[in-house]
């Protein structure tokens, strides 16, 4: 591909509005995967001990639930550095 | 239609209770009877072999078998269809295998047997009656109470559901997908797969719940004149009062003239328990004690008109 000049800055200016639009809504992200974390404990918390809904529940939304499951192992692994989860998400390097 | 359950201690005199007012109900009516304890013996009683789907015994009786182990098989399979359409590329691996465990899992089997329930009131329009003989109390109390506890369940979790789309849509609004690769989640309601999944589950379960505790529905509770069938009974009428399940007629089964004075006290206190509900006696039948031919499902009391 060729290189101009007006695309690069056309580049440039969109890459700044993706970090800012990341950061504004970065928050509200770890806020809807805690939230999704939740749900899938919730349904799925028979497996650590919670106490959980009738299994069927569980059986009935599972073929729904990957992305959730997905967050829900993630989770699990990062567990042992929540700090560093925190620092991560109110930004302190 | 009307519905009747009919409940109580092992060993009462459920099944034979059930099939008496059954026999003397389809001399009127159309009825269908049905047979949830895995331990069946309807057969038994009416002397012929049932298979799972219903067999009419006489014009107006058709007698019914449920296979529990059969259908959690087949709602499991069911599940498996549904989860191998989600996930296609799991495949290759041999989901059958993973998830027989999960017939192992409690509340499989008071599901099935609450599907089953559901299906035969919502199936078989063509019956006056339908009576259901039931498992001994604690299993039937809880599947009885399934629906309500479903629907608290289905409840929290539909508010946490909405929330979590509620926030996609923020960040949709707010972030956007930063290029076309990106895969957007759903946001709005109508499209969540999960939220549609539970409201549809709930709308089941309210409209379960609805003729579970309706009018043309009624709990029959047997017991014995004795006190361990009193106790167990006291129970009972607890657990139909918490969940709302209306108890209509007591029968006082194997009543002799040697326990009279027992069955007195045992009404006495049923009476207490269970204020305004009509008590029925029953005697232990001569012919049988002598180990004559008898037909089991033929008392002589009537058991029958509280319901025509």
């Amino acid at each position: 591909m060729k290189f101009s000049i007006p695309d690069f800055f056309r580049q440039f200016f969109k890459g700044i509005d993706a970090v800012h639009r990341n950061n504004a809504a970065a928050l509200t992200i770890f806020e809807v995967e805690e939230l999704e974390n939740i749900f899938a404990l919730l349904l799925l918390g028979s497996f650590v001990g919670f106490p959980s809904p009738p299994t069927f529940l569980a059986v009935e939304l599972l073929p729904f639930m990957e992305k959730e499951l997905r967050i829900l192992n993630q989770r699990a692994k990062d567990s042992s550095d929540m700090f560093a989860e925190m620092c991560g998400t109110i930004g302190i390097d | 239609m009307k519905i009747l359950f009919f409940t109580g201690k092992g060993g009462v005199g459920k099944s034979t209770m059930a099939a008496s007012t059954a026999w003397q109900l389809s001399q009127k009516k159309r009825v269908l009877i049905v047979s949830l304890d895995p331990a069946h013996n309807l057969g038994d009683i009416f002397g012929v072999t049932i298979k799972d789907e219903k067999t009419p015994f006489t014009e107006g009786l058709s007698l019914k078998e449920v296979d529990l182990r059969k259908l959690s098989k087949e709602y499991l399979k069911r599940e498996i269809n549904v989860l191998t359409d989600t996930y296609r590329y799991l495949q290759t691996l041999n989901l059958d295998n993973y998830f027989s465990v999960l017939k192992y899992s409690p509340g499989i089997e008071e599901y099935a047997l609450l599907t089953s329930i559901e299906k035969t009131i919502r199936e078989e329009n063509d019956f006056d009656f339908i009576l259901f003989d039931t498992p001994p109390t604690g299993l039937t109390l809880r599947f009885l109470a399934l629906p309500s506890i479903t629907i608290t369940w289905i409840d929290r979790l539909i508010q946490i559901r909405r929330t979590i789309l509620e926030k996609r849509h923020t960040i949709h609004r707010l972030r956007g997908p930063l290029d076309d690769k990106e895969t957007i989640l759903d946001y709005k309601e109508e499209d969540d797969d999960v939220l549609k999944r539970l409201q549809r589950l709930n709308d089941n379960y309210q409209s379960l719940n609805a003729v579970l505790q309706g009018e043309n529905s009624s709990v029959i509770l047997v017991y014995n004149p004795d006190i361990l069938s009193l106790r167990e009974s006291g129970r009972l009428i607890e657990g139909l009062h918490d969940l709302n399940l209306p108890l209509r007629l007591l029968i006082n089964n194997k009543v002799t003239q040697e326990n009279e004075g027992m069955s007195n006290y045992v009404d006495q206190r049923m009476g207490q328990m269970a204020r305004g509900i009509a008590i029925k006696r029953v005697s232990l039948s001569k012919v049988l004690l002598d180990g004559k031919e008898n037909k089991l499902y033929d008392v002589e009391e009537d058991v029958a008109s509280v319901f025509l």
